[in-house]
């Protein structure tokens, strides 16, 4: 276990690589899923508001 | 051959719900395949004679470095569609590629330099390659810029798009500037004419990551689609539909 942490020595180049490779694989899906949940609750937010506007246009 | 798919493809529910119906079917795989390739890479293949273990970050870099290159082509497709057929869609989808692009070029340029440093002995040289593909992170930046600076959605597609068409003779650069020029750079050695010059072991859990990184790449694509498509559509009657629970 201890030598396949090692690399070879190459360890302190590896696995940062490989870390900076998943982070940046997590950190997209993370960033899609709110930019849509964001795009979802902006659309929501502007019917509710259309909703209102029309109940008082009914009204007046 | 009917082009009725094609066209609805022009028709934002249509895409809206497609993306949501699609997208397990290519993440799901994406990841089975990642974590596939990591075992296969990092504890099956055998160390190489030149590089020993050093030569593992072969299973990120280059994998970045082609994300970093087809989203790239993918975000110019999108915008000369956009363009030339006037296409919401292909705009939403251009504009949804260049965050994605953007993060692994800079992962691209990162894992190199991990790579740079025992291989080359430096983390950065000012070569055709390494240049070039910093380029093309300024270019994602400048797309992403230059949409921010407008406010109407419309002026800032057709903006952007022109720059994103104008910027794709950076990607034939980085491609060949290996060949080009004397590069620092190794030449590639899966992505070449003919016979590549890697041993299987090696190489298969390699082109699982490709594959497994283009898979991963659509499914982000997908999620992120949705989302500019609803952003385009302000006052459709659909969205109602689609974004209560």
């Amino acid at each position: 276990m201890t030598a396949f942490l090692r690399m070879g020595g190459y360890a302190q180049y590896l696995w940062p690589a490989y870390g900076i490779a998943f982070t940046v694989l997590i950190l997209n899906i993370i960033w899609a899923r709110r930019a849509l949940a964001r795009a979802r609750a902006e659309a929501r937010r502007r019917i509710a508001v259309r909703g209102e506007l029309a109940l008082q246009g009914g009204q007046a | 051959m009917t082009w009725t798919w094609f066209h609805r493809l022009g028709s934002p529910p249509h895409v809206y719900r497609l993306a949501a119906r699609l997208t397990p079917w290519f993440a799901w795989p994406a990841g089975v395949l990642i974590v596939a390739a990591l075992y296969g890479g990092l504890v099956l293949a055998p160390p190489d004679y030149q590089q020993g273990d050093g030569f593992r970050i072969i299973y990120v870099h280059p994998p970045c470095a082609w994300m970093s290159l087809m989203v790239y082509v993918t975000m110019a497709t999108a915008s000369a569609i956009g363009l030339i057929w006037r296409m919401k869609v292909a705009y939403a989808v251009a504009a949804s590629c260049a965050p994605i692009g953007a993060s692994f070029t800079v992962a691209t340029l990162l894992t190199g330099m991990l790579w740079g440093r025992p291989m080359w002995g430096t983390y950065w040289e000012w070569d055709p390659l390494l240049t070039s593909e910093l380029l093309l992170l300024f270019l994602y930046l400048g797309y992403m810029g230059l949409r921010a600076s407008f406010d109407d959605v419309q002026r800032a597609d057709r903006a952007s798009a022109v720059l994103a068409v104008v910027g794709v003779i950076n990607v034939p650069v980085i491609h060949f500037s290996v060949y080009w020029w004397n590069s620092l750079h190794q030449a590639p050695s899966v992505m070449k004419l003919g016979e590549p010059t890697i041993a299987l072991p090696m190489l298969i859990p390699l082109l699982m990551m490709f594959l497994g990184f283009t898979l991963y790449f659509v499914a982000i694509l997908l999620v992120r689609l949705r989302g500019e498509v609803l952003r385009r559509e302000r006052s459709a009657s659909w969205i109602r539909e689609v974004v209560t629970p």
